[in-house]
């Protein structure tokens, strides 16, 4: 562990190295604002200032002035490229035990929960057999099973699954909300369009971090208006940036991670931001999950916000062996099963985005302190992956580490390794998102061996608190992806597909849309309203943007192995074809394209030769991205 | 009842815009059943106002004095200022240029009226005046009345055929109008060379360039010199004007390897400014801004561009070429050349 | 060296490729989901903040001030990145910042807010602001700012400031045909409305963030509710025009034909 690869860009400058590089000093310096970050300032911010406002713990580094805590965010503004989510809000509303959801654009209180199982209204959807017969049965058995819109209402939702008594966000909003509250006392200063480069490391430890350099050419070489990144030096550094955060990253190859954990598992969440139309008499607050459709391993999500506006979307989960697995159109397939499409015909889509997310949960967990740094959040493994529940968990990490953090500023005790430990690990150990977490561990290994042992060991999971589970090992991408040979055997030839291949190189762009159209999979008519090319939704309710002057932040490392690749999932999987083969067929990339979702770090297929934990990508911070606030 | 006044710095014979103000005035005028004056300033509008002796104006005003010529705030406005006065109006009426422009809303603020420019419509029902404008860069349309007068405005080109009459004679009666403490001066107008000139306001045809231009071709390779050559020489083929987005222009400023002869004068769109022609051009434009608000004022439209469901082009051009551009402007300018 | 107090009059927009769509609200027409809409500088007005600043970074002793009239938390959020961008002083006044609010009343607490500020010395003053707004559009709000603020040296569509030796101030203008108009003005005062300029965007500096914060966090908090509408206005329509036209697709036609059509069309007047 703690090695680079061979070419990989250096972004470490050390400020002797170059004294240019200005500098500053901070209390604490955090890096991302989600919700795991608004957990932490929220309740930071209340500890540090008065109620009257006045100073109740003094900076360490700026004497007479109150603690100095700074947060930066690598997307244009605050609450850009995040998701749209339901949550039981547990940890949310501990928070804000006064919260009225009307107070937060686009959150309603849970009203409704419903799961449809999804027939396949195209005969498309590559189905295990045993499924295909029970299609076969419930669709024999439609009237007595209430099937309507080749979809059939389970009859009821596990415990584990519902989210009564809490809230669907738009997490976009959700963030925003909450950087105002927390700015509004002054007590932090939250900084959005800061790239954070790297991580500071220094004697066994985290003493701040650098901010990326500006003017700087796609290759990270100075250019015109060459700014280096500052260092902002702290005591504490949060680290709190996401499932695909570079510092997290950083910081899992310096310090290594607990021996047996892994995050082998992942998902790419992609979704719509739809006005319904007038007919559409759902409920907001109304809760949909579908299962069964565009693929078995494909789960859907309908969220119904205020103001006749849905969040809807699918995940595309690791254990899908596609190696063409393409979230987008997917995503439209999904939207045309009759089942959804029926509430959504003659709506428009206003807004379009996508993320990944840890799925390992807890089996993904880092080392979750250490001297001078602390990590939060889905990057710190607080996802439940049996509950599907990661905001609260997230937000609770936070609030659970600012509880620590004050105590240790009031008893004047050092941010060391073992000072964190205690006030901080222990909590969290003691805490429900760890009890919850731990019998969610092995919620999901089932899924590895197909999707009805999956469902099968999630249920018994979940009805036995975590006692129970159905096995199953988790694979890291360059085992489990196969080929699109593989992936396609009896039903497109070899030869096809190298000959699609070689058209679709030859056009520069993915060879999914050919392959599934290949494999029976209709063309979406598109409307302009809701059916849109992946390019427009692109530009739809906010364009992606890549401001100019930084470095690319996907980076090839080894670029002419990729030609040996046989999936390209980096390409066929990108969330916003800025991935697209380029030269001889070679992964290329566009910044203006890319959301940032992080799916090529996760899925590349070819084994690190230095770590074969990792993949062939380097998914550095990067400026830009979506500019929606109501994802 | 309202009383109309048409308003316009004259630099000698008056400009197409002001003529079609002119007209726009006059039937304003025509629609309330009322009347209308005209007011001229500059160093001898007399012969402004011989050109437009037929225009049936009640009368003429004018401002005099060699200070008026210059395009200047503060003499420009005193002679708006006193015009208006002497004139009486509730309604004044002047071209979008850039003199009027300049100076509408101070006018009308030393007048205790109010001001609105850009304005694309005007109409009367009931003997209300109505106008029509528009808001967030051309992205919607308004139509409103004011209660508040006078009410001071700039009417667009193009909004009615520019007024069309007999010369004459007209009675001019001046207006008194001081210019004291005058602090600036116009020394000069720059211009770029012919050679360089891209922006051409009077051209049929506007050519949008869009970022494809500067990116990988499907052969992989960028392509940013044979861009400039194929763009600047079917400008100087064509004589079309140049319009480009924010984000080419500013690669520009960042100094990275792009179309150089671009500035921040050729963005049309969110950012720059909303030209009209007859025809516009698109080329290698896909997501790029100008199909979705600075064509708004271009009559036909094509564009070219690599995909077919370029959701940006469909519904607004006219004709979508799905074609590469380089290949299709090569050709376009050797038929040019011919 | 001259020692300018730059005023820069600015609000917040929404990002320029959002979905914009009007409504029908009790005080007339608004943006639907305008709190929603990610904003951000209106980018005339950032130009003028940028020039300003740079004017101010070459004669040291100079200051500017923003003066922003928005929705308080709007203005906050956009001021987290604007303060990293240059220096400056913000001035906020806690009210609308849609288009349809009327140029004059806006104007006039922006004037003002202008007159409050302390020490402003007018022989030092120059007033900026953008050329036209991407909101309202009409480029008249800075006009009546320099009536009320009795300022005559106007000056609309600016890409361009230099002083001269003299201490004057040479100013390029936009004018018909893509040309500039060249002014000298003796002196300031003097109001600018600046256009694109021709500076890029500034990179995002921390520690300017940081010096900026110090005034940003406490004029927010003692941001005047200011009232602002469209007092005497009546809006019979506000609508999105229809843009959908029927377009024809050509695919499939080699580039010579295309050639030929586009020649035939533009050439045919």
């Amino acid at each position: 562990m703690g090695h680079s690869p061979r070419n990989a860009r250096n972004h470490a400058v050390s400020g002797s190295e170059n004294p240019e590089r200005p500098q500053m000093e901070a209390d604490i310096v955090c890096v991302g604002f989600g919700p795991a970050s608004g957990g932490f300032l929220t309740t930071l911010a209340r500890g540090i200032l008065n109620p009257d406002g006045s100073t109740a713990i003094e900076s360490g580094v700026a004497p007479g002035m109150p603690l100095q805590v700074m947060c930066y965010e690598r997307a244009d503004d605050l609450g850009f490229g995040v998701s749209g989510v339901v949550t039981r809000a547990r940890g949310i509303r501990e928070s804000f035990p006064e919260l009225d959801s009307a107070e937060i654009p686009m959150a309603a209180p849970v009203a409704s929960e419903k799961i449809l199982y999804l027939l396949d209204p195209v005969g498309a959807s590559r189905r295990p057999a045993l499924m295909r017969l029970a299609d076969v049965a419930i669709r024999a058995l439609g009237p007595v099973l209430r099937v309507k819109d080749d979809a059939m209402e389970l009859p009821w939702t596990p415990d584990f699954l519902e989210k009564h008594g809490g809230l669907v966000l738009s997490m976009g909003q959700f963030t925003q909300w909450v950087a105002q509250q927390v700015m509004g006392t002054g007590a932090a200063q939250i900084w959005p369009g800061s790239p954070v480069g790297e991580a500071i490391i220094e004697d066994d430890g985290v003493a701040g971090i650098r901010l990326v350099d500006q003017g700087v050419a796609k290759d990270g070489k100075p250019s015109d208006g060459f700014m280096p990144g500052m260092e902002v030096r702290a005591p504490l550094t949060v680290v709190a940036d996401g499932p695909v955060g570079p510092i997290g990253q950083q910081l899992d190859r310096a310090f290594g991670i607990p021996e047996g954990h892994h995050t082998h598992d992942w998902a790419l969440g992609m979704k719509f931001v739809v006005d319904l139309p007038e007919t559409c008499d759902l409920e907001p607050g109304t809760v949909l999950h579908t299962l069964g459709y565009p693929e078995p391993e494909i789960f859907g999500f309908f969220y119904v916000h205020p103001n006749r506006v849905a969040s809807m979307g699918i995940f595309v989960p690791s254990w899908f062996d596609s190696p063409a697995r393409t979230a987008y159109r997917y995503l439209q397939h999904w939207m045309l099963h009759p089942a959804i499409w029926r509430q959504v015909k003659g709506g428009h889509l206003r807004s379009w985005g996508a993320k990944t997310l840890q799925e390992s949960g807890r089996r993904g967990e880092p080392r979750l302190a250490g001297n001078g740094f602390a990590r939060i959040g889905e990057g710190s493994g607080s996802t439940n992956v049996l509950t599907n529940s990661g905001v609260d968990e997230a937000w609770t990490t936070g609030v659970i580490l600012a509880e620590g953090v004050l105590e240790l500023l009031k008893n004047k005790q050092p941010f060391t390794a073992e000072n964190l430990e205690s006030a901080y690990v222990a909590r969290r150990r003691g805490s429900w998102v760890d009890k919850d977490g731990r019998i969610a561990e092995r919620g999901r290994d089932g899924f590895q061996r197909g999707i009805i042992p999956g469902m099968i060991g999630m249920m018994l999971a979940g009805l036995t608190k975590g006692l129970v589970a159905m096995p199953g090992k988790p694979m890291p991408p360059h085992q489990r992806v196969k080929t699109l040979e593989e992936y396609y055997r009896g039903r497109i030839a070899p030869d096809e597909i190298r000959a699609i291949r070689k058209e679709s190189d030859a056009k520069g762009i993915s060879a999914h849309a050919a392959l599934m159209e290949r494999a029976g999979w209709p063309q979406i008519p598109f409307d302009g309203e809701l059916l849109v090319s992946h390019q427009d939704a692109l530009l739809i309710g906010g364009k992606v943007q890549a401001p100019a002057g930084y470095a690319d932040h996907v980076e090839f490392l080894y670029p002419s192995d990729c030609g040996t690749c046989d999936s390209k999932i980096c390409i066929e999987m990108c969330s916003g074809q800025a991935i697209y083969p380029g030269e001889n067929g070679l992964p290329a990339f566009d910044r203006e394209k890319c959301v940032h979702c992080g799916a090529c770090l996760w899925n590349c297929a070819s084994a690190n030769p230095d770590d074969p934990e990792r993949g062939r990508i380097n998914f550095h911070a990067g400026a830009g991205g979506l500019h929606s606030a109501e994802n | 009842m309202e009383t109309i006044l048409f308003l316009s710095p004259s630099e000698g014979a008056l400009s197409k815009n002001a003529l079609e103000a002119l007209a726009t005035a006059k039937q304003l005028a025509d629609s309330l059943g009322t009347t209308f004056s005209v007011g001229l300033w500059g160093d001898a509008p007399q012969a402004a106002a011989d050109g437009i002796a037929s225009c049936s104006a009640t009368k003429f005003l004018a401002v005099t004095g060699a200070e008026f010529a210059q395009s200047r705030y503060a003499t420009d406005a005193a002679a708006a200022e006193a015009l208006g006065r002497a004139s009486g109006a509730t309604i004044i009426i002047g071209p979008s240029c850039s003199r009027w422009n300049r100076v509408l809303a101070g006018v009308a603020h030393r007048l205790g009226g109010r001001a609105d420019s850009h304005v694309t419509g005007l109409s009367a029902s009931n003997g209300a005046p109505a106008i029509a404008r528009w808001y967030y860069r051309q992205r919607m349309e308004g139509i409103l009345t004011r209660t508040q007068r006078p009410w001071v405005l700039a009417v667009e080109s193009g909004i009615a055929p520019a007024w069309d009459g007999a010369p004459g004679t007209a009675a001019v009666e001046p207006v008194a109008c001081a210019s004291a403490g005058v602090r600036s001066n116009v020394t000069g107008i720059e211009a770029p060379a012919a050679d360089q000139q891209t922006i051409r306001p009077d051209a049929e045809l506007l050519f949008v360039t869009g970022a494809g231009w500067t990116k990988k071709q499907p052969d992989g390779q960028v392509k940013t010199e044979a861009a400039q050559k194929l763009i600047l020489d079917f400008l100087r083929l064509s004589r079309a004007s140049l319009g480009s987005t924010k984000s080419l222009v500013d690669l520009h400023g960042e100094g990275v390897a792009t179309l150089t002869f671009l500035n921040h004068m050729n963005q049309v769109g969110q950012t720059g400014s909303t030209p009209r022609h007859v025809k516009g051009l698109s080329t290698c434009c896909h997501g790029e801004e100008p199909h979705t608000v600075g064509w708004r004022f271009i009559g036909e439209r094509r564009a070219i561009s690599l995909d077919a469901g370029c959701g940006w082009a469909r519904g607004k051009a006219d004709v979508l070429y799905v074609a590469d551009a380089f290949a299709v402007m090569e050709k376009v300018n050797a038929l040019l050349a011919r | 060296m001259p020692e300018y107090q730059i005023v820069v009059c600015g609000s917040i927009v929404p990002d320029p490729l959002q979905t914009l769509e009007p409504i029908s609200g009790p005080a007339g027409p608004a943006l639907k989901n305008e709190m929603m809409l990610p904003a951000w500088l209106d980018p005339w007005a950032g130009h003028a903040l940028f020039e300003a600043a740079n004017l101010a970074s070459k004669n040291p002793g100079s200051k500017v001030w923003l003066v922003a009239l928005g929705p308080k938390a709007k203005l906050q959020q956009v001021m987290m990145t604007l303060a990293q961008k240059v220096p400056f002083e913000l001035v906020a006044l806690d009210g609308p910042a849609g288009g349809f609010t009327d140029a004059s009343e806006t104007a006039a607490a922006l004037a003002e807010a202008i007159q409050a500020i302390p020490g402003l010395d007018r022989s030092r003053m120059l007033v900026f602001g953008g050329w036209e707004s991407a909101s309202r559009g009409t480029g008249t709000t800075m006009q009546i700012v320099g009536e009320i603020l009795g300022i005559t040296d106007q000056f609309q569509g600016v890409d361009e400031i230099k002083i001269e030796a003299s201490g004057a101030l040479r100013i390029l203008e936009r004018i018909e045909g893509g040309r500039h108009q060249v002014s000298l003005c003796d002196a300031p005062p003097a109001l600018l409305g600046w256009a694109t300029g021709n500076l890029p965007e500034p990179r995002n500096n921390p520690q300017v963030g940081m010096a900026n914060m110090r005034t940003i966090m406490p004029a927010l908090q003692k941001a005047k509710p200011t009232k602002v509408g469209a007092d005497g206005l009546t809006f019979s329509s506000v609508a999105v025009p229809k843009q959908a036209r029927d377009t024809k697709i050509v695919k499939d036609l080699p580039a010579d034909q295309i050639a030929a059509e586009i020649v035939e069309w533009i050439t045919n007047k």
